[in-house]
């Protein structure tokens, strides 16, 4: 899971540093300040889950309900 | 159809409109100010410093007042909407994050977050009537006067709370989805309608023996919720997706499902036109739509495919937040995994 952090408008590094805190957040983070990355996708809008097959290949996209997510990676590792 | 996005400021989330002055008051949370838009021109005409992390915003016509929660001052910030100045500031609960008013019992209700409670305020005086417990997560509430009760849901316990306005004691409880921030009551159906953002539904609640009677399903993350001026349908912003779903009363059906900003969150309509505002959070702005469904459509919305589905990821090159040094897209080379686009607020 790579966490991708968008729209915070101000400084990112402490609005997710105490966004972390509070919710225990672990692993990877990187930082697309201005959504440029996000907007090219074609994401309107956060939470929003992309799942990557190995050959790169996207095969949903959205994915917020926590059962929605389990069934989607069940299917995506086989 | 949208009519207009308006630039309004960092992270908007309340909204309220001024139907006399042809006015709409935005509370930009991340900016500390409350954007006044004027609805003639679309242009922001003025930006009213309040207390920290404005998120709710409440507009009472009779006193001539803007309220605002700010989550992180434990305050509600009172504006004169003539003058445009910060008349007052009230003391109230930790976190507060919901805001409404009753404008005929003259009070106006605040969800306290952290503090697990709701403060009753009079819409008059400013002075506090009541504070109730509520639990853990308290935000946003509604009302229902032919019944006396008063519904706060809970976004972290997963519930709602129902009050009655003449002991000020809470009288019921419900579990509802995770996630629950956004509330509208449909008095004549003894109904509300609760928004559940991480269930990613709406939970039709009966307001006589507080139990949920059918989960609703709309767009993904739904955050915000009003019930339009007939009464026949609620319009639900969905934070995940970037649209508001129009979902109606009777039925239960989602009629449409229709692009607005990024990262909608606070809608309101105006009972004078019933155009429909919505804040976007991602984009900063401030979407203005017109419903121009006289009622349920032949065909249900259906959410359309996304065009990145079956195409190759675009390659990265990001910031990681961590170390500071840049990460690529071709690390994650031949393995499966997930990208999580998320922001704070």
């Amino acid at each position: 899971m790579i966490l991708v952090d968008i729209w915070e408008g101000t400084d990112p590094r402490p609005e997710v540093e105490r966004f972390c805190e509070m919710w225990g957040i672990q692993g990877t983070i990187l930082l697309d300040p201005d959504a440029a990355y996000a907007q090219a996708l074609g994401i309107r809008g956060v939470p929003t889950n992309v799942l990557v097959d190995s050959d790169g290949t996207v095969v949903d996209v959205g994915l917020v309900r926590i059962e929605e997510l389990e069934a989607a990676v069940a299917r995506l590792v086989g | 159809m949208s009519l207009a996005e308006i630039p309004v400021g960092l992270d908007p989330e309340g909204v309220a409109v001024d139907s006399r002055r042809r006015r709409a008051y935005v509370a930009c949370s991340r900016a500390d100010y409350v954007a006044v838009v004027d609805l003639e021109t679309n242009e922001v005409v003025a930006q009213v410093v309040v207390g920290s992390e404005p998120i709710d915003l409440a507009f009472d016509p009779a006193t001539d007042r803007i309220l605002t929660a700010d989550a992180h001052s434990d305050t509600v910030s009172v504006v004169d909407a003539e003058t445009l100045e910060l008349v007052a500031t009230v003391d109230v609960g930790m976190y507060p994050s919901g805001l409404t008013a009753d404008h005929e019992s003259r009070r106006i209700y605040c969800g306290n977050s952290l503090g697990s409670t709701m403060t009753v305020l009079d819409l008059d005086t400013l002075e506090t009537i009541a504070t109730v417990e509520a639990e853990v997560g308290a935000g946003a509430i509604a009302f229902d006067r032919t019944r006396n009760l008063v519904v706060c849901v809970n976004f972290i316990a997963a519930s709602a709370t129902f009050v009655d306005t003449k002991t000020w004691e809470p009288v019921g409880r419900v579990e509802v989805g995770s996630g629950a921030c956004a509330v509208g009551v449909v008095p004549e159906r003894g109904e509300a309608f609760v928004v559940n953002s991480l269930a990613g539904t709406v939970s039709r609640v009966s307001l006589d023996d507080f139990t949920v009677r059918e989960e609703l399903a709309v767009g993904s993350a739904p955050v915000g919720l009003t019930v339009a001026p007939a009464h026949d349908r609620v319009y639900v912003s969905n934070r995940g997706a970037g649209t508001l779903s129009v979902l109606g009363v009777a039925d239960g059906d989602q009629w449409a499902q229709l692009p607005v900003g990024e990262g909608p969150g606070g809608v309101v309509v105006d009972p004078t036109d019933g155009r429909v505002y919505v804040a976007n959070a991602g984009t900063g702005t401030l979407s203005i739509l017109v419903d121009r469904l006289s009622g349920p459509p032949a065909t249900a919305a259906v959410e359309e495919r996304h065009p990145l589905i079956g195409a190759k990821l675009p390659e990265f090159s990001l910031l990681d937040f961590r170390t500071g040094e840049r990460r690529s897209s071709r690390e994650w080379a031949e393995r499966k995994y997930i990208v999580n686009f998320f922001a704070s607020w």
